[in-house]
Formats: C-alpha cells, sequence, structure tokens
C-alpha cells in the first residue's frame, strides 16, 4: 500500500468511526508529515490504516464525536404507552413505555425471549397488543430481522418495490436505493439475486429497503447481524445521519458498545429475576 | 394507484419466472395429465389437461403467497394497500396461467379438430380464474409450503376419482372443467355449459373473496396504533 | 496504559543485534514490555526540556535508547496526553519546511511528571532492591 492510498484509507476509517472532521484531519495531517520526514514505510510506522484508526480514536475518547453539530430533539414521533403482550399464559411484555422524538435514537435491549421483536413490531402496528396504545406521527420504515428480503429479486428490484409504496418513480428509487447501499459501502446495482447474497449484505439491502422514501420513523431488528466490523461502523454513521436529518430511530440490540450515545435506552428484561 | 399495483405484479412475474426448474414442472404437468388419458377418452383428456393447469398454477400461487407473507406486512407499511398487494400477485399469475394455457389450446385444436374449441378455452380461462385465488387463499391459510402442497394435492385428487355426478364434488372448487369438457366433446345439451359456467365464476369470485378476506386480516393495522 | 510499542517484528538493527547475542531478543522483550508502563512519562520528560514535534520525538526517545517508537504508538499517545491535559500543541510552520504539530508541556503536565518521577524512582529503588538480595544468595 502506497502512502497516498494508506493516508486515503485512514482518513475513510476515521470518518467510519464517526471521529469529527475537526479531528480526523489533523491526525491524517500529522501522519503525513511525519511519513514525509521519515521515509518510512506507513504499514511499519502506523500498521494497517484500520488499526490505527481505532489507536487514534481510543486515544481522542468520546470527544471525538460530532456532539456539537447535533440539532435538538423535534417533536414526538413515535409514542407507545402501557404496551402489554402475552403469548398465552405467558406474559412477555408488561406496561411498557417508549417516546421518540425527531432526532432521537432509542436502543430496546434486554436478554433474548423478552419481547423485543414482539415490541418492535407493536410499534409497527404488525403485532397486535392485549394493551396499551402507540401513536406515530408521519411514516414508517420497518427493518424486520428475518426474511425481509426477496430470494428470487435482484437488489434493485427490491428498491423498485419498496419505492413504489413510497410514491417514488423507478429511476429515483433505484437512485435512492444504490446511493443508500454505498453508505453502507455496499454496490447495490449488483445482479445477484437476494438469495445469493451473503447474510450481511442481505442486511445491507434490508436496511436499504427500510431508509428508502425516507420515512419518519425508523423501526430496526437487530440490523447489523452478519456485519463486519467495517460495516458495523458504517451502520452506526447511517443512524447518525437518519437522526441528524430528523429521524426517529428505534433498534432493537444486543450489543451494548453504542449505548452511550443513545439518547434513550428501553430494557425489556423483566424487573422480577423470571428467566425468560 | 395503479403504478403500484403493476409494480407487485411486474415482481412477482421476475420472481416465478426465476424458479426454471418450478417453472418447467408446471408446464409439462398438464402435458402428463393430457396424455395419461390420451389413449381412452377425448373428454378426459381435455378435463385432465384442465385440471393439470389448475393444479400447476395453484401451486404457484401457493408459492408466491407463502413467499411473500413475511414480505407483505413491511410493504404494507411502505403504502401498499392490501387490495394493490392482492391484485397485483393475481394479476401476474393470471397472466401466467393464460401464457402456460396456450400451448395446450394449441394442441388440442392440432390434436383433437372435432372438439368445441370454444368451450376448451372457456374451461381454461375459467380454471385460470380460480386456480390463481385458491392457491392464495390456500396460501394465506397454512403458513408453510409442504402443508399447502398436500391441501393442493388432496383436492385436486379427490377431484379426479370423486364421481362428478356426487353432489359432495360440487363442492370442490374445479368441478365446472368437468361440465364443460364434456359440453366441449359430446356436444350435448346446452345445460352443461350454464352449470359449468356458473359453478367456475362462482367458484372464482368466492375464492376471491376468501383471498381478500385472509390478506385484509393478515395485513390489518392493529387498532392500538394510530397515526396522528 | 496500552498501546503498542515496536510491535512488528525487529528492525534491521535489532536482527543485527540478535545474530550476535542470543539473550537479546528475549531482552529486548522485556524492555517493550517495560516501556509500556512508562513510555507516557518518557515523552513527558522530553516535552518538559522544550516542545517538539512527533517525528523528532520518536527519534529522541530512540536515541535515548528506548529503541524504535513507532508512530502507530506514539500519535495515538499524544492524542491522550492532550486530551487529559497533560500536554498542549499547536500547527507551525509550512514556509519552508512541512507544517508540523508541536507539542509542549501543560503545567498540569510538569506536576504530573514531578509526582511519576518520585513515583518512579522509588519503584525502581524497590525493584533494585529486591534484585540485590536475590542476587546475594
Amino acid at each position: 500500500m502506497n502512502q497516498d492510498r494508506w493516508l486515503a484509507v485512514l482518513a475513510g476509517e476515521l470518518d467510519r468511526r464517526g471521529i469529527a472532521a475537526e479531528h480526523a484531519a489533523p491526525v491524517v495531517a500529522e501522519a503525513a508529515t511525519h511519513l514525509r520526514e521519515s521515509g518510512e514505510a506507513p504499514l511499519r510506522a502506523f500498521g494497517p490504516p484500520e488499526e490505527y484508526a481505532a489507536a487514534v480514536a481510543e486515544g481522542l475518547g468520546p470527544a471525538r464525536w460530532a456532539e456539537e453539530t447535533r440539532a435538538p430533539a423535534g417533536g414526538i414521533r413515535l409514542d407507545a404507552r402501557g404496551i402489554g403482550k402475552g403469548y398465552g399464559r405467558r406474559r412477555v411484555l408488561h406496561n411498557v413505555d417508549l417516546t421518540v422524538r425527531a432526532g432521537q435514537v432509542a436502543a430496546v435491549v434486554g436478554a433474548n425471549g423478552c419481547g423485543k421483536s414482539t415490541f418492535l413490531g407493536i410499534c409497527a402496528g404488525l403485532v397486535g397488543a392485549d394493551h396499551g396504545r402507540v401513536r406515530v406521527r408521519g411514516t414508517i420504515g420497518y427493518c424486520p430481522q428475518y426474511h425481509g428480503t426477496v430470494d428470487f429479486l435482484r437488489p434493485d428490484e427490491h428498491f423498485v418495490l419498496v419505492g413504489a409504496g413510497r410514491g417514488l418513480p423507478r429511476d429515483r428509487a433505484r437512485a435512492a436505493g444504490l446511493a443508500a447501499a454505498a453508505e453502507l459501502d455496499w454496490d447495490g446495482a449488483t445482479r445477484t439475486q437476494a438469495r445469493h447474497l451473503s447474510g450481511g449484505t442481505r442486511q445491507k439491502l434490508n436496511l436499504v429497503m427500510a431508509g428508502l422514501g425516507e420515512p419518519d420513523v425508523l423501526l430496526l431488528d437487530e440490523p447489523y447481524q452478519g456485519f463486519d466490523r467495517g460495516s458495523y461502523l458504517d451502520f452506526w454513521q447511517q443512524v447518525w445521519r437518519w437522526r441528524d436529518a430528523g429521524r426517529a430511530i428505534v433498534i432493537v440490540t444486543h450489543l451494548l458498545n453504542q449505548l452511550d450515545r443513545v439518547d434513550t435506552v428501553l430494557d425489556l428484561t423483566p424487573k422480577e429475576a423470571v428467566p425468560c | 394507484m395503479l403504478t403500484r399495483t403493476r409494480t407487485v405484479a411486474e415482481m412477482t412475474l421476475r420472481e416465478i419466472t426465476r424458479r426454471r426448474g418450478v417453472l418447467l414442472i408446471l408446464l409439462l404437468m398438464p402435458l402428463a395429465f393430457y396424455l395419461t388419458r390420451r389413449g381412452d377418452h377425448l373428454g378426459q383428456s381435455v378435463r385432465f389437461v384442465c385440471l393439470g393447469l389448475g393444479w400447476a398454477l395453484s401451486t404457484a400461487a401457493l408459492f408466491t403467497g407463502t413467499a411473500s407473507r413475511a414480505l407483505e406486512p413491511r410493504l404494507r407499511l411502505t403504502g401498499y394497500a392490501t387490495h394493490q398487494l392482492l391484485l397485483g400477485r393475481l394479476a401476474a399469475l393470471w397472466l401466467l396461467g393464460l401464457v402456460l394455457s396456450a400451448p395446450y389450446l394449441l394442441l388440442i385444436r392440432l390434436d383433437q379438430p372435432d372438439v368445441g374449441h370454444g368451450a376448451v378455452a372457456l374451461s381454461m380461462a375459467l380454471m385460470v380464474a380460480v386456480a390463481a385465488p385458491f392457491g392464495l387463499a390456500v396460501a394465506a391459510l397454512l403458513p408453510r409450503d409442504m402443508e399447502g402442497t398436500l391441501v393442493l394435492l388432496t383436492v385436486v385428487g379427490t377431484q379426479m376419482t370423486l364421481d362428478p355426478s356426487d353432489p359432495v364434488a360440487r363442492l370442490l372448487p374445479f368441478w365446472f372443467s368437468r361440465e364443460l369438457s364434456t359440453y366441449a366433446v359430446d356436444d350435448v345439451s346446452v345445460d352443461h355449459l350454464s352449470r359449468g359456467l356458473a359453478h367456475g365464476l362462482g367458484s372464482a369470485l368466492l375464492l376471491l373473496a376468501v383471498a381478500a378476506a385472509l390478506a385484509a386480516a393478515r395485513l390489518r393495522r392493529r387498532p392500538h396504533l394510530r397515526f396522528v | 496504559m496500552e498501546g503498542r510499542l515496536g510491535g512488528r517484528g525487529p528492525t534491521r538493527s535489532q536482527r543485527k543485534l540478535a545474530c550476535c547475542a542470543t539473550f537479546l531478543p528475549v531482552h529486548q522483550e522485556r524492555r517493550t514490555q517495560w516501556l509500556k508502563g512508562v513510555l507516557d512519562l518518557c515523552v513527558l520528560a522530553t516535552l518538559a526540556r522544550r516542545e517538539s514535534y512527533g517525528y523528532e520525538l520518536a527519534q529522541s526517545l530512540g536515541a535515548a535508547g528506548l529503541g524504535p517508537v513507532q508512530g502507530g504508538t506514539l500519535y495515538p499517545m499524544l492524542l491522550r496526553l492532550q486530551r487529559t491535559g497533560l500536554i498542549a500543541a499547536h500547527w507551525r510552520g509550512g514556509d519552508a519546511g512541512p507544517a508540523r504539530k508541536y507539542y509542549r508541556l501543560t503545567e498540569e503536565g510538569e506536576r504530573v511528571l514531578r509526582e511519576s518521577a518520585a513515583g518512579w524512582a522509588s519503584f525502581v529503588a524497590d525493584v533494585e532492591a529486591i534484585m540485590r538480595e536475590g542476587l546475594a544468595e
């Protein structure tokens, strides 16, 4: 890897990790100066750009995020009150509340089987609730955990299909899908049918479909399954972009390392220590 | 909005035509039915080719119905109405059914010049009209391909073996094809034609209503959710 | 304090040393381990003399006998020291030579260095005492 390429990859990786430009640019410049003066090969002096970016992110600490550009949260987009749900005699959800405003991210966490996906389905109106009500202002984009795609269709056909629902003409749907795919570092123009895509790539398609047509509320059910480290970072970048564009986002997750950056954490693990 | 219905129809067709193996079997199934009865009775072979078409198309409908089960709720949320999803899928299946029927109509025309081809065509058209909503209704009731296929097999098998004059046989969705084939082959009274036509149209409408009701129930927005 | 120190294999000079004395690679590895705990203090101490920039720091540390200090270790550490307020930085130059980011010690850094230097001295004394007793047996 030559010096320019290494520096370019480093810049990309820093961006991927959500490091604000004001922090990232000096790091790249300083590395460039070091390489020029020492004449060392970049891999030798700094190691792989991904690892160096990770070390830089750690060195910078939590201040690296461009929080200061963040707009204040807007009006309420999703309001779930007193949600209760049981299957037979088993109570899954009991009196659950969640409010998410425009420009906010909520994480739904909890042990397996605690009703995270059920709760998201209730928010989307796809699963019936025994108690409570949900109010949504605007449109919903829903990313199911499984079976969100059509095996025998190509990615661009998915874009057209979802786009038609959102009222997007064919070309615009396709262009929007490709652009969103590129944000996830994926070429959505591939001719491969969904059934032949790898698990992670199919999840990217799933995610792009959910965001197509700019819905106001995004409900994402563990959308990063099968993602490698880089795709995972890209995914969170996409979430922050959605947030900064004023969307309300609910993410079902069991990975907790981003929770310090979300606005609300809803833990569905039952209070009394009944294993579920 | 017609665009949505058309898009669903287009994607359904793309999906089906990519299942090459299934498509080939669908195309050959009526031929096998036809050839088994080719020897003994003309009326039987015409009736059997119609049943073969019905089975092939309802199976195709079953497969697309189950394959889209998980996707349709999501499409509802993006703005599709339930009737757009259903009509789009039906339109694709109807088109597929007509395309599948055409070579068999031609075959009968060449192979059996003396039968009433208009009545055969009518029987095939009704078969296409009935089989598509039938397969979709079964798919809506049974979540897995396997169970649905067995139900279709049972219905078609019963239809073949049951004495057509048995009143129970009239409860089966493809009974009309017997009446229409008889009319086409034996040049009997117009009663067969009107009975067959009435049964076929009735079955088609009833199954459409069932498929629509099931889709509406499955894709309904739950009352706890309100858009404000 | 975590970080990588000269992490990617021996340099040419290290290899040359290694061929002459078989104990040296082990010795070098141990030095690397030790350095992990004190590199930040060495950086603070070097900056206490005068302000400096990354490449120059790496060279002075190397010349002082610490062995090669890789950029991949040094710069993230500088970022951390800067974040914790022990050093401050500003960009300078660009007319004749390249623009460089110069680091200097802050008052807080001086205080931490003084305290840590005392701590280090007593730690070394303790270790030496243990070694001496062990060798005297």
